[in-house]
């Protein structure tokens, strides 16, 4: 969407058919005599002690699992193992010819990968650096573990025994791994050496990873990035997402860099996802690199890599490591490899003949490398076995510390725990440097907006007119361009964000202020624009990701649920997550597109959860968000984008300022009963407490609550202890609503000054129905009244039109509406 | 598993309703829809019927007694539960109300609640406060000892309560009063509505009632030509109140400010005529509605208020038939009566009280004659219908009825 770009008919009616590049397939010509030259006999040789390593590595975690001890040395280890025992020249020829700086994003399957990224970090950083790195991390906690039972004598020996024992006490649970035990086999990493978070969800990293790469891209900072996922992943709609996301045009046609992400999907192409065969069972695509043709002309410069030879898997990231670098991006490479192991130790490999295997065991890297590095002189066999006993007595070494309580003890305190949730931080901005913009902050859109009226009435208490006083939209952009001019890094995207300035304007006058790279279009795919956001925020961006509409979260589950939520607290604080997700809530638009969905997130660990419901509180909140480390999910209501302050006397203030977090607001004081509200509810509320107050003489305190998560109850718990009655109301669907939740805490704090139970008036169990009838849908003042005078306190010449009886609850919830 | 039977909330207004027989006793068995007892709500007589299949173990309230809707009233179960088996209900009372009985040092037992489902709630402690405070100490130690109940005024200086005045518990309150002269008829049911009904008109709005008289030479000779066309029964049946509900049902749509309600701090012209009209019945005073008056043959609009008028009489009325209405009728004539003030029924702006035929001498052609006239007596709401408008209202009406053969045409 942008005038600069023509869609021509002629063009696009016009008669042709496509040719595309050819995919080469194992393409590597082995040369022993280059290849000694280019890796050196020392870098073979490490090369061949790297797979070594690993395999003893996961050898010694098959034991633990399957027979309870590896070389005398008992242990039970209760958590997950998924091995990759077979894989290993896959992973070091990659990792050894990274840089540190090159970020390595990977699966359930990635001990391989952490410890060959980890080697050739090691092998690469100064000792200078190293001691920086382990003596800082975690406050030195980890070395000084290692300084307990390391031989090491050399600052890289000693290094390794930091890598191998961070990961292991990692996976073992320990207080001492990588991160406190938090993310354990599946999850564990270590930025320092450019091993970035492992997931747990198949393809899960995809999109994660195209968010660092983005994030190297718009920040200047060197290297590339790789998602590590596995060949069943190219089922998942997310890594689909992901690479059209990676592959759009702008990055070369519309951006000032004329440059895409520097990001490169390997799929480590083990056959297998779990127990099914992408090949020939559960996908099409035959051959996995033909993917890169549906992607973008260049077909990814896909290829098919032989991963059972490191040297042809080396040679292939080399190349490809130019090719990102010079912003030909993205990069796809099916990387052919094999697991000897199961996909979990419970797996008896039923859907496997054991000859498969066998045939693979006898083309086992381990034992062909080794046979090349012998026939080609470039090592001598003792030379080799030396490697395998060091790597064994290095490996007993690290299990015996990682599995003694007094060297590598777990948490004591699930607290410690809660601790981790979130960063709670406040960054002005994140990066040095001049914020990248078009045109000074006062010949912004914010010339326009200052000039209006801050409250939305006069002195006589009349309404100004709204064209000429600041809307609760128009708060927003003053928070978001007031960060954007602060913060070099802070990037804004989603769809129709630039030249529209978001579906419901919001952006408006940020496309002529801001470059490209700092707010941009994406392609509908709610999946990626979190995803993305995810990896940006991770590598230490601020971000604000935009859903046009909050019924379109279920497309960005994953993403909200279990990766912006979860990677501060799995990553042991090691990460914060300075992301913001803009999330609209509609009316008038029915069934798929009028959802108040904020009690889903409310209810994932993790998250912090914002709905601002006046103008004053758009500013503020927004602004509380884009200064904190923690991801938010910001609400707003389509209700409400066009409505000036009517609520905070003095209006919007033209000056910056935030919202103190989790306090709700007090919008009306009253004596006989609380009415608390969340979203734009609270007007409907407001309009019950004058008819309270008229018709029936009650006096209504009414409070929006404006944070879900954190919330102090504490002003909450007081006003209910004050008028004894409580009605809790928001547009969600009342069945699981976050309400729920607040009336329950609620009743716990002031049971005994409750003189009724607390009542909770949400949307009915229904889909949204039509605009015309939304009024049978959403909460209104009438049903307010209705609920006080069936639940809580009859008054005196009410007539309900609700239906609330003890007997009608248990019906509906019998019904199942 | 015991199944409580629960008093049903019949229409929107119905608050309590009158247990008027058990038609099941306990021990008998029951099946699904057995007809248990039958109740009087304020609008009409109903039948409360069985939820599940079993034996009545427990009616828990005796025949007369005025029962909160949604309070359970009897207990089905297995035949081989028994009454211990189920919980005993006592009255609920919220912790609020519990915890400011204690703070203050009054003892509930003596008090109803009026929250939901009869729940004791806090405003029901603090009356009982309020009125604790007016009781002599003396008084408030026989209270509080149990053996006496006050009531909610007494004899005393500026109402105080004094031992004279209290209520022993011991002796059922209903034959204390039998001992007097007096025949004591607790206000409920219908009667209760009404006097609720009619105190709150009173009380919230500014009635102010115009009288005018129409020639109803017209009506008469209609009325006579309808009586004898041998016809079907039901033309022969229009009543003259029929013709004037009928008149009233054509003017107003030309008055749209009488077809209005008053409520919610705003006028609500109404689209169409929803015509009440005053029955009196044994029961009391009923209202049911003609919906769409303005819409029905003159015909219709009488078979549908004969149909109206006799299940009011019969207490089969429905409760949805009771409500809705535009604008009232009441008519008095046939008592005799020549001129009343009728007492709005809000939120109605308007009700018309329709007065006997009388001879009222009009001049005609510088002669004195002697003209039947029907009375006209126009009670609006000041707050929403001015008096002149009101009036232009009622001559309008007089008109037409005057030439009720032409606005037959319309």
């Amino acid at each position: 969407m942008t005038k600069t770009l023509l869609i021509d008919p002629a063009e696009a009616r016009q008669r042709g058919e496509l040719t595309a590049p050819t995919i080469p397939i194992n393409a590597y010509v082995p040369d022993s005599a280059r290849e000694a030259a280019r890796f050196g006999r020392d870098g073979l040789r490490c090369i061949y002690s790297d797979m070594v390593l690993i395999r003893e590595f996961e050898t010694m975690l098959d034991r633990i699992k399957k027979e309870g001890s590896y070389e005398g040395i008992a242990y039970n280890h209760k958590g997950p193992a998924h091995l990759s025992i077979g894989q290993e020249s896959a992973a070091v020829g990659q990792c050894y010819v990274l840089e540190p700086e090159d970020f390595i994003f990977g699966s359930h399957r990635s001990h391989g990968e952490i410890i060959a990224k980890g080697l050739s970090a090691i092998r690469k950083l100064s000792d200078g650096a190293l001691t920086t790195i382990t003596r800082s991390y975690m406050d030195g906690a980890i070395q000084r573990v290692v300084d307990q039972f390391s031989r090491a004598d050399t600052v890289q020996d000693n290094a390794v025994d930091y890598l191998l024992y961070g990961a292991l006490a990692e996976i073992f649970g320990r207080e001492t791994g990588f991160n406190k035990g938090m993310g354990g086999s599946m999850h564990t990493f270590f930025p320092p050496f450019g091993v970035m978070p492992n997931n747990a969800i198949v393809g899960g990293s995809a999109d994660i990873a195209v968010g660092a790469a983005l994030f190297k891209l718009i920040n200047n900072r060197p290297g590339i990035v790789i998602a590590n996922i596995g060949d069943a992943s190219m089922g998942c709609g997310p890594v689909w997402e992901a690479m059209m996301f990676a592959a759009m045009d702008q990055f070369h046609m519309l951006w000032e860099q004329k440059k895409h992400p520097p990001i490169l999907f390997n799929f480590m192409n083990n056959f297998y996802g779990m127990g099914g065969q992408p090949q020939g069972e559960t996908m099409g695509f035959g051959v996995l690199a033909r993917v890169g043709l549906g992607v973008n002309p260049a077909a990814m410069h896909a290829e098919r890599v032989d991963g059972y030879n490191p040297l042809a898997v080396a040679d292939a990231i080399m190349r490809k490591r130019e090719v990102l670098l010079a912003g030909d991006g993205p990069v796809l490479l099916d990387t052919v490899t094999y697991r000897f192991s199961g996909h979990s130790p419970s797996d008896a490999s039923s859907y496997r003949d054991k000859t498969e295997i066998d045939l693979w065991r006898e083309q086992d890297a381990l034992l062909g490398f080794r046979r090349y590095l012998v026939e080609n002189g470039h090592a001598e066999e003792s030379e080799l076995d030396a490697a395998i006993d060091s790597a064994r007595n290095r490996i007993k070494r690290v299990l015996e510390a990682a599995i003694s309580l007094d060297l590598s003890p777990r948490i004591r305190h699930g607290d410690q725990i809660g601790a981790m949730m979130f960063s709670n931080r406040r960054r002005e901005r994140l990066a040095d440097g001049e914020p990248d913009v078009l045109v000074p902050l006062e010949e912004t859109r914010l010339k326009v907006t200052q000039e209006k009226f801050r409250f939305g009435l006069d002195e006589a208490g009349s309404p100004h007119p709204k064209l000429k006083t600041l809307t609760y939209a128009e708060a927003l952009f003053e928070a978001m361009i007031h960060r954007f001019y602060h913060d070099p890094t802070m990037i804004a995207y989603g769809e129709e964000n630039r030249d529209w300035g978001g579906a419901f304007g919001v952006y408006r006058g940020l496309t002529e202020a801001l470059p490209y790279h700092r707010l941009f279009n994406t392609p509908i795919s709610e999946g990626a624009i979190v995803g993305t956001a995810v990896g940006y925020a991770l590598s230490g961006g601020r971000v604000v990701a935009e859903l046009m509409y909050c019924d379109f979260m279920g497309r960005a589950g994953d993403e909200i649920f279990n990766q912006m939520a979860k990677w501060q607290s799995m990553s042991a604080n090691v990460l914060t997550m300075p992301l913001v997700l803009r999330v609209s809530v509609g009316a008038k638009y029915g069934a798929q597109h009028s959802q108040d969905w904020s009690s889903l997130v409310a209810h994932i660990p993790g998250l912090k959860v914002y709905f601002p419901a006046t103008a004053y509180d758009a500013k503020g909140m927004l602004n509380l968000a884009l200064r904190g480390t923690d991801p938010v999910v910001f609400f707003e209501s389509q209700r409400l984008y066009t409505e000036p302050e009517t609520l905070v006397q003095g209006g919007v203030p033209i000056e910056y300022y935030e919202v103190e977090e989790g306090e709700p607001a007090v919008r009306r004081t009253g004596t006989d009963i609380t009415i608390i509200t969340i979203g734009a509810t609270l007007y409907r509320a407001l309009e019950a407490a004058d008819i309270l107050q008229r018709r029936y003489g009650l006096s209504a305190e009414v409070i929006d609550a404006r944070f879900i998560n954190p919330l102090n109850y504490a002003p909450l718990a007081e006003s209910i202890r004050k008028t004894g009655k409580g009605v809790l109301a928001s547009d969600a669907c009342e069945r699981g609503s976050f309400l729920h939740t607040m009336a329950s805490t609620l009743s716990q704090l002031t049971f005994d000054y409750l003189d009724a139970p607390i009542v909770v008036v949400g949307a009915p169990n229904w889909i949204t129905p039509p605009a015309e009838l939304e009024e049978m849908f959403f909460p209104q003042a009438s049903w307010l009244i209705d609920a006080i005078h069936e639940q809580i306190l009859p008054l005196e010449g009410h007539i309900s039109a609700a239906q609330r009886s003890a007997d009608e609850l248990i019906k509906r919830h019998k019904a199942g509406i | 598993m015991t199944v409580p039977v629960v008093m049903p909330k019949l229409g929107n207004t119905s608050e309590s309703a009158i247990i008027l027989a058990w038609r099941k006793q306990v021990g008998d068995a029951v099946s699904v829809g057995d007809v248990l007892a039958e109740i009087e709500t304020d609008k009409a007589i109903q039948e409360v019927t069985s939820p599940a299949a079993g034996v009545l173990l427990e009616t828990l309230y005796a025949v007369g007694a005025d029962v909160p809707v949604m309070a359970e009233i009897a207990r089905i179960g297995a035949a081989n539960e028994t009454k211990a088996e189920t919980t005993t209900s006592r009255p609920a009372i919220s912790p609020r109300a519990r915890k400011l009985a204690a703070q203050i040092g009054v003892s509930v037992d003596q008090i109803s609640g009026t929250g939901p489902n009869g729940r004791l709630i806090e405003r029901d402690v603090r009356a009982l406060q309020a009125r604790t405070a007016k009781m002599t100490p003396l008084a408030q130690a026989k209270v509080r000892a149990g053996e006496f109940s006050a009531p909610e005024q007494g004899t005393g200086v500026r109402g105080r309560i004094t031992t004279k005045d209290l209520i022993p518990t011991t002796i059922p309150r209903e034959e204390v009063r039998n001992a007097e002269t007096a025949k004591r008829m607790p206000l409920s049911g219908v009667r209760k509505v009404i006097a609720a009904r009619m105190v709150e008109s009173l009380r919230t709005t500014a009635q102010l009632t115009l009288h005018a008289s129409a020639d109803a030479r017209a009506l008469q000779a209609y009325r006579k030509r309808l009586k004898h066309s041998g016809k079907p029964h039901d033309i022969e049946r229009i009543t003259l109140n029929d013709m004037v509900l009928y008149a009233v049902s054509r003017t107003l749509p030309q008055f749209p400010y009488m077809n209005a309600l008053l409520k919610e701090g705003a006028i609500w012209q109404m689209d169409s005529v929803n015509l009440a009209f005053a029955v009196d019945t044994p029961r009391g005073l009923l209202v049911p509605v003609i919906s769409d008056a303005d819409k029905r043959t003159l015909k219709n609009l009488a078979a549908e208020s004969a149909r109206l008028a006799e299940t009011c009489q019969m207490g089969t009325v429905k409760p949805h038939e009771l409500e809705g209405g535009t604008f009232t009728v009441t008519n008095l004539g046939s008592l005799g009566i020549e001129m009343f003030t009728p007492i709005l029924n809000p939120p109605q702006v308007g009700i018309l009280g329709v007065s006997a035929i009388l001879p009222m001498p009009v001049e005609i052609d510088g002669e004195t004659q002697f003209v039947p006239h029907i009375g006209l007596s126009l009670t609006i709401d000041h707050q929403a219908v001015d008096g002149a408008p009101g009036a232009r209202f009622l001559q309008a009406l007089a008109q037409n009825l005057g030439q009720f053969d032409l606005l037959l045409a319309f």
